[in-house]
């Protein structure tokens, strides 16, 4: 990574002490992604639009974890009825991606008030344990219930999003560049909420929610803004990678998908945002380049995790700023 | 069409295909309750609710898979063997991750816990392919018929374990000066550090009795079912299940938990749906959560 | 990030030898369907070792064969992205792959994109070649086509007036049950019990249990080996066999049932043979125990034929053009280890076939002493 080299060469420059140089390393990589199609194959344009859709996951899920404290497992159910709701809409209903959008996200989040309100109420881990249930049960309606679904025999002849004017999403170029656009909507809209007020109500249910009722806030109402978000947000990235890839089949939405939401929030530094956004990138492209050789891929992956939470708790983030301060 | 021809007057009253299920379950529930049980003591002693046990029932299983196929050794033995690699990885993962991680809270441990789940699945992948194996053990092929119940000496088996180690356990938690001191770290482990108890040695004592009934349940069941590395996700959660529904911290509460759970998801599984065995949890925990969230015999 | 990933490959790609033809292989070598990956690439090395001894020439050059694999865990994205990365990255002229119905799903249309030919190895679904891609082949028949073949010969042989299913809930289980049931339909046999089960479900009691209740004649089980070892075993327990016959899916088949469950609980029970057993799948099966150590498996006999089709079709083209291989692929007729194997295109039932083989399998019946007599047709 262009970033930690450098500090590692100078590590007493403390480089992005300077916000101006930190602004401007946004620009440049936010260059880099917008301008990939001219340069990079339809390979590494597919592995970046799933890359930047797990980082808006994780984006909207630290904002549960890391900023509320709340372990959840159950992004990936979120994810999972937002494509397939989209693409049921779309496909057996006739309905125009951009009806079916709103929809289905507001659908899934509907979906996570419902769950969310009495599920809240529960302790850490009696709360964990439900999530973990719940992305279980959607996994197996979606797999189940084949009439609507088409369970493993798949959801195919999904439709790229219909033509705005003259900007056609046919091709992957451009379905690229509208989840690079999203993401950036969505990440922005997103460091605006945790850097409100809000986000610092929900930083201090995180540390102590007792103390935080007792001084008058209703941690509930919080904790459920929390939850929605993160749902809503994953919701919106299932139906964008819906018509992106255009073929949905239930083995994509397992537990698998949640636990590595969960793992790359953690190894990027919940809490901070940009961690886990980092650390999705970092994972997915690390995982990329062991395709080689899968069976150590995982095993690799699970000590790198333990490693993390021994040495370095705060993830990735943690290990830069240690390394900043020389 | 039961096997022993009882097809003319006299027979029971009860259809032998339900009594085969009830049997099955109350197995079942036995096994989910054992797990349960460490996982409770686990949970209510040192706050932690111990996901890595899900990786300990895999590696346990495989271990004593190991045993009788390469080993030759008789499943009675294995047993032990298998219990022995359970008490040294929870004592392990205590004294090297979770002791370490304490003072950053709850939250890092669990995460630990979990990872640690990941770790060891993936290590049983990588060891031992994803392909499932079969324990093939003589006492589950010697079938019996009680009252018109089929079923195999193994079962049995399973049935005298469980209910022994139950008995033990109950004894022992109530009755002996550990089992004592286990309860009073439970209630309050501050209170039970300045009575002079050494809450470190507790702890350790704790993971090592989790661990063996993991690894003891996990290998308890093997030879009925396949030895595979996604072995352990669901049972872990049926057990975190049982854990909330026999109520935090009680035994009896984990065994009886168990046995219900088993029983729903037997007859879930043939009268309602089998596609969704695994759901009927889900529901128990809905509805112990909205309920009554002390669980049946939880004090909190 | 992404530049720098993007200029590490490039700077670390060894320069490609010459007279190299590559070939990729995408198929799941982790997680729950592992071993169909595991076992075409052991079918794929041994046809490898074969070929390149030999060589592959192209107008009087000699060539030898590379296969480049990647790991697609059975999963449809993953599918996508390994076969991108191996036409737009590696630059293979061809593609065998994959093993599970939805990641062929995935591959086949990003090979009629970049026109580079694709040969599966295994997937069953009749989606995959219906109405099919122009640049996907598939050499076995798929369940909607085996259903009509083998139907009439195990009403004949078997007689039965109900059947019941017990199924893997995926996309190979679930049309497997679909034609089979419409196919048994005509003959008059209803279906009396229809279960699915998840991969890695190890208890089938309640399933059994159910369908004791129901009283079938037969019971077609569809799965892979551990699981119908398993069924077999508590079939057992339950007193289900021998009274109730039992038919297993292409993978009951096969050796590794007998080795897992032991042949007692094997013998007499039923199952699909994709393949004829001839004396030269006893000459691969020595050689994959001699080179793997590991028993035989149908995957092996496909990835096998699949590479030699493929390098047959190449040495037909005369050409590494993929364009041109699509084309020797489409007029090619190979005597694989499974059957006489040609890619044809014709309608059956009102759908549309492109590009794909069709042979008989066979019913084959374990014996006490774990051996496999065929029953029909």
């Amino acid at each position: 990574m262009l970033r930690n080299n450098r500090n590692n060469e100078h590590p007493e420059k403390g480089l992005f002490y300077s916000k101006t140089i930190r602004f401007l390393s946004i620009i440049i990589i936010l260059i880099i992604l917008a301008t990939l199609p001219l340069y990079a194959s339809s390979y590494v344009i597919f592995v970046t639009a799933i890359a930047l859709l797990y980082a808006m996951v994780v984006a909207g899920y630290d904002v549960l974890l890391g900023y509320t404290g709340q372990l959840s497992f159950c992004q990936g159910a979120f994810y999972g009825i937002g494509a397939y709701l989209s693409a049921i809409l779309t496909v057996k209903y006739g309905w125009s991606f951009w009806q079916a959008l709103p929809i289905s996200v507001l659908f899934v989040g509907l979906v996570s008030v419902i769950i969310g309100y009495p599920a809240l109420r529960l302790r850490g881990a009696y709360f964990a344990v439900t999530t973990f249930y719940l992305a279980h049960f959607v996994y197996l309606i979606l797999l189940n219930e084949v009439a609507i679904t088409g369970g493993p025999l798949g959801f195919r002849g999904i439709r790229p999003p219909e033509p705005i004017g003259p900007i056609s999403f046919e091709s992957i170029e451009s379905g690229y560049i509208l989840i690079l656009f999203s993401f950036i909507i969505v990440y922005f809209l997103l460091r605006k909420f945790v850097n409100s007020n809000v986000g610092i109500i929900l930083k201090s249910i995180a540390q102590d929610d007792i103390l935080a009722e007792s001084i008058g806030i209703n941690a509930a109402v919080y904790k459920l803004l929390a939850f929605v978000v993160s749902a809503i947000i994953a919701g919106y990235a299932g139906v964008l990678f819906a018509h992106f890839f255009r073929l949905l089949h239930p083995t994509t939405f397992s537990w698998f998908l949640s636990e590595m939401v969960v793992i790359i929030t953690l190894v990027g530094g919940a809490g901070t945002l940009i961690g886990p956004v980092l650390g999705a990138g970092i994972v997915i492209f690390i995982l990329e380049f062991l395709r080689f050789a899968p069976e150590v891929r995982y095993v690799g992956w699970a000590i790198a995790l333990i490693a993390v939470l021994m040495f370095e708790p705060k993830g990735l983030i943690g290990l830069i700023r240690r390394m900043r301060r020389g | 069409m039961d096997r022993d021809g009882r097809k003319g007057a006299g027979r029971s009253m009860i259809d032998p295909l339900v009594l085969t299920q009830l049997f099955n379950g109350l197995i079942l529930g036995l096994i989910y309750g054992l797990m349960a049980i460490g996982l409770t003591m686990i949970w209510s002693v040192t706050d932690l609710p111990d996901f890595s046990q899900g990786g300990i029932y895999i590696i346990s299983a495989y271990t004593a898979y190991w045993a009788i196929t390469l080993l030759k050794v008789p499943y009675f033995l294995a047993l032990p063997i298998g219990a022995l690699v359970g008490i040294l990885l929870s004592v392990a993962f205590e004294r090297i991750i979770y002791n370490r991680l304490r003072p950053s809270g709850v939250l890092s441990c669990l995460l630990a816990a979990i990872a640690l789940f990941f770790l060891l699945e993936n290590i049983a992948n990588a060891l031992w392919t994803p392909k499932a194996k079969i324990m093939s053990v003589p006492e589950t092929e010697i079938t019996l018929n009680v009252f018109g119940i089929v079923t195999s000496y193994h079962r049995i088996i399973i049935l005298a374990i469980s209910v022994s180690l139950f008995l033990f356990i109950h004894f022992f938690i109530k009755y002996t000066k550990i089992g004592m001191a286990m309860r009073a770290v439970a209630e309050d482990r501050e209170v039970a550090e300045l009575m002079g108890i050494d809450t470190s040695k507790i702890y350790i004592f704790t993971w090592a009795l989790g661990g063996a009934l993991t690894s003891i349940s996990a290998i308890l069941i093997s030879p009925l079912y396949a030895v595979w590395p996604g072995m352990g996700t669901l049972p872990l959660l049926k057990a975190l299940v049982v854990v909330i529904l026999g109520g935090f911290g009680s035994i009896i509460g984990a065994l009886i938990g168990g046995l219900i759970l088993g029983l729903v998801e037997t007859f879930g599984a043939v009268y309602v749906s089998a596609a969704y065995q695994h759901g009927f949890a889900f529901i128990i925990l809905l509805l112990v959560l909205s309920l009554r969230p002390r669980g049946l015999f939880g004090k909190r | 990030m992404v530049v720098g990933s993007v200029l590490g490959w490039y700077f670390t790609r060894p320069p490609a030898a010459p007279h190299v033809i590559k070939i990729g292989y995408s198929a799941p070598f982790t997680g729950p369907a592992a071993e169909f990956g595991t076992n075409g690439w052991r079918g794929i090395l041994i046809a490898l070792e074969e070929i390149n001894e030999k060589g592959v020439y192209i107008k009087g050059e000699k060539y030898v064969v590379e296969i480049i694999r990647y790991d697609d865990r059975c999963e449809p994205t993953e599918g996508a992205a390994v076969a991108r990365r191996l036409i737009l990255e590696d630059g293979v002229v061809a593609i065998l792959g994959s093993h599970c119905s939805s990641v062929c799903l995935a591959i086949a249309p990003l090979c009629d994109e970049y026109k580079v030919p694709g040969i599966t190895i295994e997937c069953a679904a009749d989606a995959v070649t219906s109405p099919g891609f122009e640049y996907y082949f598939r050499m076995r028949p798929s369940t909607g086509l085996m259903a009509p073949l083998m139907t009439p010969v195990i009403v004949e042989k078997l007689k039965p007036s109900k059947i019941a299913f017990l199924a893997i809930n995926d996309d190979y289980g679930r049309s497997f049950v679909e034609s089979f049931k419409k196919n048994f339909e005509k003959y008059g046999v209803s279906t009396v019990a229809e279960h699915y089960f998840e991969r890695g479900t190890t208890d089938f009691y309640p399933y059994l249990t159910a369908i004791k209740a129901v009283k079938p004649d037969i019971v077609f089980y569809v799965g892979v080996t551990p699981e119908g070892a398993l069924i077999l075993k508590q079939a057992r327990e339950l007193g289900l066999i021998p009274e109730v016959k039992f038919i297993g899916s292409e993978e009951m088949g096969e050796y590794e049932l007998v080795s897992l469950a032991g042949k007692e609980v094997v013998a007499g029970t039923y199952a699909i043979s994709l393949w004829a057993p001839k004396p030269e799948i006893e000459n691969l099966a020595l050689k994959v125990k001699e080179k793997f150590n590991a028993p035989m498996h149908y995957a092996i006999v496909f990835g096998y034929d699949a590479l030699h089709v493929l390098v047959k079709a190449i040495e037909m083209a005369q050409s590494l053009d993929p364009v041109a291989i699509k084309e020797a692929l489409k007029k090619i007729e190979y005597d694989g280890l499974q059957g006489h194997i040609k890619f044809e295109t014709f309608e059956y039932e009102g759908k549309l076939f492109v590009n794909q083989g069709r042979f008989t399998p066979y019913i084959i019946m374990w014996t006490e002493t774990g051996e496999k007599v065929p029953v029909g047709p």
